[in-house]
């Protein structure tokens, strides 16, 4: 029993002995203490040399404050960042590491930003984490910092992408990215409209096959074949070449396809944008106006012929200059009227019972002298002037000579379709003016009536003089199908 | 193994460590070799980081890292150290080498 005693009081020495010698024979690397707050680890020497290795070799900077805020430690990371060696570091103080606001640990234990001072000047966008721990009965601080330049950048660069990707979305043109082997990287939401599929991965030539708008640009896209233009326009600019899209879709739309290189930041072409900007609606404008321009060239010459026609003829037949001014005045204030109409009615024609009222306004349409009565007909422009000019000499011999010089003359206009729609015919009839003498007055106006209905109206005139008054029948085409392009008959000399 | 062949001829063992320590893998590494060695499919290795939690030094009064704790068969033995004796440990565990 004694001896089983003494190995009982013998076991903790013998354990405590084990400790010691463990200690001892470099057998432990920690040890635990009784401290303040509990049991502590302490760390023996070499003990941390795993992790030691880790802080080196990690991709963030590292460094250990102790309690007065000095640096003691720094990993190699941190001297990379700084661009200061260890020994520089050691010994400085946490805030002389930083321009600007030092960051504090934060309760929530996150990361803070701030601008790590480099040795060069410059200072670079940091994350810095920090802890606040006690090791081994002192108080120290473990900080890491994140170098955030390469997020920055890359922050920059997406915000880059989206704005360049916000401005290909609101382009009105195609806009397309081309890689130096002419495969589309980018594409803009018209571009994607444009082609079939999306364009995006496709060689150009096969996103956008393309026809040559004319003989001289079709050289330009000819000469090179499938593969080349689309290296081409990877890489060279291109202006202003007119070209039509095969694709079905596209039939009768015009663009302008324009390429340009794109450099980067060290002035290396990365491959080009390329543009296809519609301009059918440009093309069909230009068009609408050279032909504008040539109808009006053509009709200013006509008319200058009719008012010098009209000037000579009215001058022969004017017994006086009073005589000719009005005469003339009036003629010249009829081609003014039908000019005004087809202003208005934009050259596309007006119906005749417009004609008549507008025409005849000046003789008094409204005021029952003169009757109309026919059936609705939409005349061409064409006949505006001449069927103007004609009714202009009618109603001026009437309101001379004829029923509307008298004061309960009458004049009765009444048409109707004939020949299938395709022809007029007018009966001008004058009741209770003046009796006619004899075979009535053939002057300019009945010439000039004569000729205009022939020449520009295809058709005939049947003027009767009858005691009781003038009986004026013209029978003319409605449509031009017939009509030769002539120069108007009211601007021919007579014999 | 069922439980009471476990409480027959299995030992439950205990390591306590000091996180990645040269010593405390070492120790790890020695014990599983050990085991594997002389008391396949009769053991049970239970880690203790003290770096998590120091506290847990209490429950068996750890002063060193690493210790190995027999905690069955009875009665509780220990020892300190990487455990690279394997005679050593073998003694220490009262395990009979096989």
């Amino acid at each position: 029993m004694a001896a089983k005693d003494a190995l009982q009081a013998a076991r903790p020495r013998n354990e405590a002995e084990e400790t010691v010698e463990a200690i001892h024979r470099g057998n432990v690397d920690a040890v635990v203490v009784q401290g303040p707050g509990g049991p502590q680890v302490i760390m023996l020497q070499g003990a941390d040399a795993p992790y030691h290795v880790l802080v080196e070799r990690m991709s963030d900077g590292a460094l250990t404050l102790d309690a007065d805020g000095s640096i003691v430690y720094v990993n190699s990371r941190l001297c990379a960042l700084t661009g200061l060696d260890a020994q520089q570091l050691v010994g400085r103080t946490f805030a002389e590491l930083f321009a600007g606001p030092v960051p504090q640990q934060r309760a929530d234990d996150a990361a803070s930003d701030a601008q790590l001072c480099r040795s060069d000047g410059s200072d670079l966008p940091v994350s810095v984490w920090m802890r606040q721990m006690a090791m081994g009965g002192v108080v120290a601080t473990l900080v890491t910092l994140t170098d955030m330049s390469i997020q920055r950048r890359a922050e920059e660069v997406a915000n880059a992408e989206r704005f360049a990707r916000s401005i290909l979305e609101q382009a009105t043109d195609a806009v397309v990215v081309l890689a130096p082997d002419g495969r589309i990287t980018h594409a803009s939401w018209v571009a994607e409209q444009l082609a079939e599929r999306s364009p995006v991965g496709q060689l150009f030539s096969e996103a956008f096959p393309l026809h040559a708008q004319s003989a001289n640009q079709e050289g330009t896209l000819t000469r090179f074949s499938r593969e080349s233009l689309d290296r081409a326009l990877a890489t060279k600019p291109f202006h202003g070449v007119e070209v039509r899209l095969r694709d079905e879709r596209m039939s009768g739309r015009s663009f302008l396809l324009s390429g340009g290189p794109l450099v980067n930041d060290a002035k290396e072409t990365v491959g080009s944008i390329v543009t296809l900007t519609d301009i059918t609606d440009r093309k069909r404008a230009e068009e609408q106006q050279t032909v504008l321009v040539a109808e009006l060239n053509h009709r200013v010459k006509n008319i200058l012929a009719i008012v010098q026609s009209v000037a000579g003829q009215t001058l022969r037949t004017s017994p006086s200059l009073p005589a000719f001014n009005k005469a003339f005045s009036g003629r010249i204030q009829a081609v003014s009227i039908a000019h005004d109409i087809l202003t208005q009615t934009r050259w596309i024609g007006i119906g005749f019972n417009e004609l008549l009222t507008t025409v005849l306004a000046p003789y008094g349409v409204g005021e029952g002298r003169i009757s109309i009565e026919g059936p609705p007909v939409l005349l061409e422009a064409r006949l505006v002037l001449p069927l103007s000019m004609v009714l202009h000499e009618l109603a001026t011999n009437a309101s001379k000579y004829g029923a509307l010089s008298a004061p309960f003359g009458q004049v009765t206009i009444s048409w109707q379709l004939c020949d299938d729609r395709r022809r007029l015919e007018l009966v001008w009839l004058e009741r209770g003016g003046p009796p006619i003498e004899g075979n009535g007055s053939r002057g300019f106006g009945t010439t000039l009536i004569d000729r205009v209905v022939r020449f520009d109206l295809d058709g005939e005139a049947d003027l009767a003089f009858a005691r009781e008054g003038i009986r004026c029948t013209l029978r003319f085409a409605l449509s031009a199908e017939a009509m030769p392009e002539q120069v108007p008959a009211s601007a021919v000399q007579p014999d | 193994m069922t439980a009471t062949a476990m409480e027959q001829d299995g030992y439950n063992l205990r390591l306590y460590v000091a996180g990645q320590t040269p010593k405390s893998l070492a120790a790890l590494a020695n014990l599983k070799k050990l085991c594997e060695t002389h008391l396949p499919g009769r053991y049970t290795i239970e880690v203790i980081d003290l770096m998590k939690d120091p506290a847990l030094a209490q429950r068996d009064q750890i002063v060193a890292i690493p210790t190995l704790i027999r905690q069955l068969p009875e009665p509780l033995k220990r020892i300190i150290g990487d455990l690279s004796n394997a005679e050593k440990v073998l003694v220490g565990l009262d395990i009979a080498p096989s």
